[in-house]
């Protein structure tokens, strides 16, 4: 056995000195490491806002490491005097987790060049919006001849068994029930009349999907017609020659603030600042607006263009009437609450 | 007798080789353990209440406990469709030449080479209401609408079963390679028929490699997270979503580790059920 009583202790001494001081443990030089969203948003942000931030700031170092919110908060917390993550991208449900673990530093807004030129509803001290995500209707235009005006259009008897949703796991899912409660009444605090109206949508359910992604795969097999889907996977979806199409609901789109961090303890403080700085300029916004991205922007001085002009707003002051902006702190309050009843509840 | 002490070396030798696995495991899985059973019992999120609160929700909640069983019941069924589809091949695959042998391993084995996304969204293609089946059904006329396979028990067990298949194969193509074929004629020589043979000879004879290809199966096709939750849909709930949910989405680590730790026993009783029966098969089977 190699395991005496000496190596155990040299073992244990190290173990004991990487803990007591976590700056041995790593390389002082790590590179920015910006963990992103997967998919869509890790391309974009490869062909876009990296190439930015570099030329901005002399060929700095930076990797992108896309994960899901949860994973990115997961790890925070898992290492919080030595996070593994520099800059974070959240959903509005996990930024308030993340801000309320205090995982995140304030965004220096009074060194900002760009903060003051964020559409009023980006302006987040704890963490600026770089991107507006955007939740409608989508419908496969081949089978649903009358576009779709309005969310009550999910209950019309024409939908029956033709109808997706996704679970509240999601952002969209839980904005989305929100959403339906707000039609009927209720409101982030009160989604009772929500999951009666899903009682009565259940005739017309054809698949509960357990992400938005899978709800994509569902189009594409014909499994639905119309659901409550975010922009930018349409825009893909359509990109590849699904036949689907997106409408903001006349009682507004719902829109999520992708908000995005500095991460507290960051050993790359000034360069996470500065990747952040470059998330928000007119130029990068401009560019992540255009095809193939179309990344709803934040910064007022960016001009609305293409299919965000035609679908979604023409300008800011169009944006802010159309958009509905959802208070996530309410939401997080009763949301497991709310998961543990679709739970129970949906079964179909 | 001078055996005795060779093959003590025997051993010695092989736990000094095995020691770094054992380390390797005892830091990365046995502590990792530990911590999610003392981060189970605690009664809150921050973990700074001790108690069996976690526990006593999930043992008294009829909810949790349905999606305990129904995971548990996921397993049996998938583990019942394995065997009896992969026995068949298994037992061809010890009577063919040396060509066909090669074709079916290579199909058993096919599946494994391929990741289980790309097999699970094969089969969202298959089961969906324009897929394959579907659309032959309607086209022999045998249905007017399309029948629902996605997103019900039956479409993720038949996903799973095809999934996992190759698990229950492989063991039972050894354990049927191991009979010796005489035996066979011998029975029918004696005046078995076909079945009696089957069910006297063949059947007892390979039994550890039917209970080595059902633990596998078992146990990989109820923790088998993204088939589940890609063919079932987001409103069946099985423990890996279940957990998944509580831990990720909720940040109920507290729950989450509770959870998985009800959900490990559980499998370890199912389990340690297979390795009685394989235990006492033992006196059949000559493994």
């Amino acid at each position: 056995m190699i395991l005496n009583r000496r190596s155990l202790m040299t073992t244990a001494l190290t173990l004991g000195a990487m803990k007591a001081f976590p700056g041995l443990s790593f390389a002082q030089a790590r590179p920015l490491v910006f963990a992103t969203f997967t998919g869509s948003w890790e391309e974009a942000h490869k062909a876009v806002l990296v190439p930015a931030f570099r030329k901005a700031n002399a060929d700095a170092a930076m990797v992108l490491d896309p994960m899901l919110s949860v994973d990115q908060i997961a790890k925070v917390n898992a290492a919080k005097a030595n996070p593994p993550i520099d800059v974070m991208l959240h959903d509005p449900g996990p930024a308030l987790v993340a801000i309320g673990q205090d995982l995140v530093e304030p965004y220096p807004v009074e060194k900002s060049a760009y903060y003051k030129d964020l559409i009023g509803e980006a302006q987040e001290p704890m963490g600026p919006a770089p991107f507006f995500q955007v939740v409608g209707l989508t419908y496969n235009p081949e089978a649903v001849k009358t576009p779709p005006t309005s969310w009550a259009d999910l209950w019309k008897p024409e939908f029956k068994g033709r109808v997706g949703i996704t679970n509240l796991n999601s952002t969209l899912g839980t904005g989305w029930l929100v959403e339906i409660a707000k039609m009927r009444g209720g409101s982030e605090a009160n989604v009772d009349p929500a999951f009666k109206a899903l009682e009565e949508l259940k005739p017309n359910l054809a698949a509960v999907a357990a992400n938005p992604g899978a709800l994509a795969t569902l189009f594409q097999q014909g499994q639905i017609d119309i659901s409550p889907g975010n922009f930018n996977a349409i825009q893909i979806l359509k990109a590849r020659g699904v036949p689907v199409e997106f409408v903001a609901p006349k009682e507004g789109a719902i829109a999520f603030k992708t908000t995005i961090h500095i991460v507290k303890n960051s050993p790359n403080r000034e360069l996470a600042f500065k990747l952040i700085e470059a998330a928000l300029t007119p130029e990068v916004q401009t560019a992540l607006m255009n095809p193939p991205y179309l990344i709803v922007p934040t910064n007022s001085k960016v001009t609305m263009g293409g299919e965000i002009a035609r679908v979604l707003a023409k300008d800011t002051a169009e944006l802010k009437k159309k958009f509905v902006f959802q208070d996530w702190k309410k939401i997080n309050e009763q949301r497991s609450a709310w998961i543990d009843r679709f739970n129970r509840e949906i079964k179909i | 007798m001078g055996a005795a002490p060779a093959s003590r070396d025997v051993i010695s030798y092989g736990m000094g080789l095995a020691a770094p696995l054992a380390l390797f495991f005892l830091l990365f899985f046995v502590a990792p353990l530990l911590q999610l059973f003392w981060l189970s019992l605690h009664n809150d999120t921050a973990g700074l209440h001790w108690g069996l609160g976690q526990y006593l929700h999930f043992l008294t909640d009829p909810f949790s406990l349905s999606v305990l069983g129904s995971t548990l019941l996921l397993g049996a069924e998938v583990t019942a469709v394995c065997l009896v589809l992969g026995f068949p091949i298994a037992w061809l695959y010890q009577r063919v030449g040396p060509k066909l042998q090669t074709i079916i391993i290579l199909i058993v084995l096919l599946p494994l080479l391929t990741s289980v996304v790309v097999r699970t969204f094969a089969w969202i293609v298959i089961l969906g209401r324009q897929g394959i089946i579907n659309a032959t059904l309607q086209s022999l006329g045998i249905i007017d609408t399309p029948i629902k396979l996605l997103y019900t028990q039956f479409g993720v067990v038949i996903a799973l079963a095809q999934v996992q298949m190759p698990l229950m194969t492989l063991p039972l193509i050894t354990a049927l390679g191991r009979i010796d074929p005489n035996l066979d004629d011998a029975s029918c020589s004696l005046g078995a028929g076909s079945w009696r043979t089957f069910f006297k000879i063949v059947l007892p004879l390979s039994l550890p490699g039917v209970i080595a290809g059902c633990t596998l199966t078992y146990a990989a096709a109820i923790t088998a997270f993204i088939t589940q939750s890609l063919v079932g849909g987001g409103q069946m709930l099985f423990m890996p979503m279940y957990l998944y949910q509580q831990a990720s989405t909720l940040q109920n680590w507290p729950f989450a580790a509770a959870i998985s730790i009800i959900f490990l026993l559980a499998v370890l009783a199912v389990v340690s059920v297979f390795t009685t029966l394989g235990r006492m098969s033992r006196g059949y089977g000559g493994v």
